[in-house]
């Protein structure tokens, strides 16, 4: 045993002691070398006498892209806006890139008595956001210059976020699903895109065609949550999911037809049932050639793809109207030190003007502003679909609705795979989220 | 027995003869003040952690189960034990049980045999060069972040361009959809954990090995026993109380460890049928804030774990030899 004296426990406590330090310098380099995933970068953070505002969002990266040499362009907005301002500095938080994962963070602050003051919530979360999380008011927080920030807002992004006649949060990623298509694929299939994603049937049509040329492999993905797409399916064919009163829609012969749809895909070996961390690498790499996602993914797409990639809108059910949904999300006031209202409000007024929206409209998100901006190539489909109206993004009711939502999105899963049949499907999940929802 | 023969043996001693009982004088200072409350110093700050960290939140676990509460709501509702009856009525709960019973069916026997085999087999080489590169890839996959694991497992068992389908394919296996397709997933998952488990459990045994005297085996080696008969009476009973140790951290943790290659694989499908009781609390406390419900099952895991590893110390224990 080695003697220890007070020498050699100095010694090696100083030893320890230089060892930490030289880790947490090792911590602080990688913090500042990291890009703008996770804790926000040390040099982002408030350095100065300005009022704080901390914000969580997901927009460390292009949505659904990698990261980038240059910043995001959220971090770009927070940027500009915290280079002119003098009075408010906008602390950045990127916790994850998923939306559950913000608002976890954001609920577990909150119950820590650490309430962040800005959250970018995803609309269908707008009724948790209002009940369960305590969600402020833009009337309380703008009072009298309410209207100097939504006023810069189209009304349809001003309805998503109404309820009982309180604005929720300030509207501000407005997506929807859209058909992205690999164009080489379909060329090569001597397959036309206008006219096989027209409808669904001339897609079935084509799609064995588009097979052959992939080497035998499913023809198409749909985006990660499968609760999203399948809304904007069963609307194309006249259902609802949650109908307007609350009660089930998708338990209707329309919302029975069209998962069925998707299931006589899968039957045919066309549907790429592969798991959500598979199907955009999938799409990416050549192994599909249809991905049905956000057209927020549109600059990532476009960034990771080696292929001609196209765009286009959702099938439509024969002559029936296409009825997409809204996606995305708004950024939801959540402090609970009313001091920090007026620079909340500030930013808010700055995200809205002219020069703010400019930077943020790089990302692909439909442009809500009354700011006229050029689309971006590729973003036309969203448009049409904006112009021919979006439903809201389902919100299930009830304390339970995010448990609703997860629980439908399973039984989606399984009704598109054919792991059990679309009436049973049906059937079963209606009686669980009876029981969930009340 | 010995001090009570002492006892009688001793010659009595009259009152006046019997010395006066010691009295301690010495003062009372500040060196006996220390030395009296260092070594509740020195447990303290691990005695607050664990406090803090481990009991607290046990406590307070019990409590919230009885309550309907999301972590933010002010209030808390009182539902009594609500948060428990509904559990056998919910469809996801019994799938969770599901999982985690052939988790614990197929891990516990892998994650504590299939070491204690390969320690055995690198045991012959323990002298080599090899060993230590042996040492070194398998231990390393349990300090790989499962967020970094899972990068290249899922690359691995990617449907349609993964490395694993492709040599299948060489095979002429059809296409499998590992993490996909509810046959198949669970297994992927099992052999995720495994690869991460095996190298922590595989040095235990080493380290158990090596402890065993040589003196013995050679002993037994003069008598002519045989490797197996030394393995067998010798090796292995000296290594029971490691051998034991890890049987009853694997009954305790195998469905922790399953969970991360749950969350990053499949996020407990497809259809649910990945998941476990762990990622189904998970989802009920931090994904739908179910506080009340999440620490009701949390109470349940406590108590199934608490009565397996009584159960392992009645019946197994007796079995292992301390030296």
């Amino acid at each position: 045993m080695v003697k220890q004296t007070r020498r050699s426990f100095v010694g090696s406590t100083a030893g320890t002691l230089a060892g930490a330090a030289a880790a947490t310098s090792l911590g602080a380099a990688i913090a500042e070398a990291a890009p703008a995933v996770g804790v926000a970068p040390v040099s982002r953070r408030a350095q100065d006498d300005r009022q704080k505002i901390t914000f969580y969002h997901i927009f460390g990266t292009p949505p659904g892209g990698t990261p980038a040499a240059s910043p995001a362009p959220m971090i770009q907005v927070i940027d500009a806006f915290n280079a002119q301002s003098t009075t408010t500095f906008i602390e950045s938080q990127t916790p994850s890139t998923a939306y559950a994962e913000v608002l976890q963070k954001a609920q577990a602050d909150i119950a820590a008595g650490n309430a962040p003051d800005l959250v970018i919530t995803p609309w269908s979360n707008l009724n948790y956001a209002d009940e369960g999380l305590g969600v402020i008011d833009l009337g309380t927080v703008g009072g009298d210059k309410l209207e100097d920030v939504l006023g810069n807002l189209r009304q349809e992004a001003r309805d998503i976020v109404t309820k009982d006649d309180r604005v929720l949060g300030l509207p501000w990623g407005l997506s929807t699903p859209i058909v992205y298509y690999n164009a080489d694929v379909f060329k090569q299939a001597g397959v036309d895109p206008e006219t096989a994603l027209a409808t669904w049937d001339a897609f079935k049509t084509d799609a064995p065609k588009l097979q052959e040329a992939l080497g035998g492999n499913p023809v198409i993905a749909f985006t990660f949550n499968k609760d999203w797409p399948a809304q904007t399916l069963v609307q194309c064919n006249g259902g609802r999911i949650v109908n307007d009163d609350g009660t089930f829609g998708f338990t209707s012969d329309e919302a029975k037809a069209a998962m069925q749809m998707v299931a006589d895909l899968d039957k045919d070996g066309l549907y790429d049932r592969s798991t959500s961390q598979e199907i955009r690498p999938n799409f990416v790499s050549g192994a599909t050639a249809v991905f049905i996602a956000s057209v927020a993914s549109l600059k990532g797409l476009r960034n990771d793809v080696a292929f001609t990639l196209g765009t286009a809108p959702w099938p439509t059910f024969a002559d029936k109207a296409r009825k997409a949904s809204t996606g995305g999300s708004f950024i939801g006031v959540y402090t609970r030190d009313e001091s920090h209202y007026a620079g909340i409000w500030e930013f808010f007024t700055f995200c809205t003007s002219q020069a703010g929206y400019e930077i943020w409209n790089q990302t692909g998100y439909i442009n809500i502003s009354t700011h006229d901006f050029p689309q971006l190539d590729g973003q036309a489909p969203a448009y049409t679909q904006f112009e021919e109206g979006l439903i809201r993004e389902t919100n299930w009711p009830g304390a339970r609705g995010l448990e609703a939502q997860t629980t439908w999105a399973t039984f989606v899963e399984r009704i598109w795979a054919n792991d059990i049949s679309v009436d049973e499907g049906v059937s079963e999940a209606e009686s669980e989220l009876s029981a969930i929802v009340g | 027995m010995a001090l009570a023969r002492n006892k009688m043996d001793a010659p009595s001693l009259s009152d006046a003869a019997r010395p006066a009982p010691i009295v301690s004088r010495r003062p009372w200072t500040w060196y006996r003040l220390v030395e009296g409350i260092t070594p509740y110093l020195l447990i303290a700050p691990l005695l607050i952690l664990i406090i803090v960290f481990i009991y607290w939140p046990l406590i307070y676990s019990f409590y919230l189960s009885f309550f309907d509460w999301n972590f933010v709501r002010p209030d808390k509702t009182f539902v009594g034990f609500d948060n428990f009856t509904r559990l056998p009525n919910d469809p996801r709960f019994i799938r969770s049980l599901r999982g985690t019973f052939v988790y614990f069916v197929a891990l516990v026997p892998i994650q504590v045999f299939l070491p204690l085999l390969l320690a055995l087999l690198l045991w012959p080489i323990r002298k080599s060069r090899a060993q230590t590169s042996y040492r070194i890839m398998l231990f390393s996959p349990t300090v790989i972040a499962y967020s970094v694991a899972a990068v290249m497992w899922l690359w691995i068992f990617n449907p349609l361009q993964g490395v694993l389908n492709k040599v299948l394919a060489e095979f002429g296996v059809e296409r499998i959809n590992w993490l996909s397709d509810r046959d198949t997933a669970i297994w992927a998952i099992i052999i995720v954990a495994t690869w991460k488990t095996l190298g922590f459990h595989l040095l235990l045994y080493m380290a158990a090995l090596e402890a065993v005297p040589e003196d013995y085996v050679e002993a037994a080696s003069l008598d002519g026993a045989s490797n197996w008969q030394i393995m067998r009476s010798i090796r292995f009973p000296l290594i029971t109380p490691t051998f034991f140790f890890v049987l009853v951290t694997t009954v305790i943790s195998v469905n922790d460890d399953v969970f991360g290659a749950i969350n990053v694989l499949t996020n407990g499908g497809p259809f649910e049928s990945t998941t476990n009781i762990i990622y189904y609390l998970y989802q009920q406390g931090f994904q739908y804030f179910q506080i009340g419900a999440a620490s009701a099952v949390a109470v349940i895991v406590f108590l199934a774990t608490v009565l397996l590893t009584w159960l392992q110390f009645r019946f197994v224990e007796r079995h292992v030899h301390y030296g």
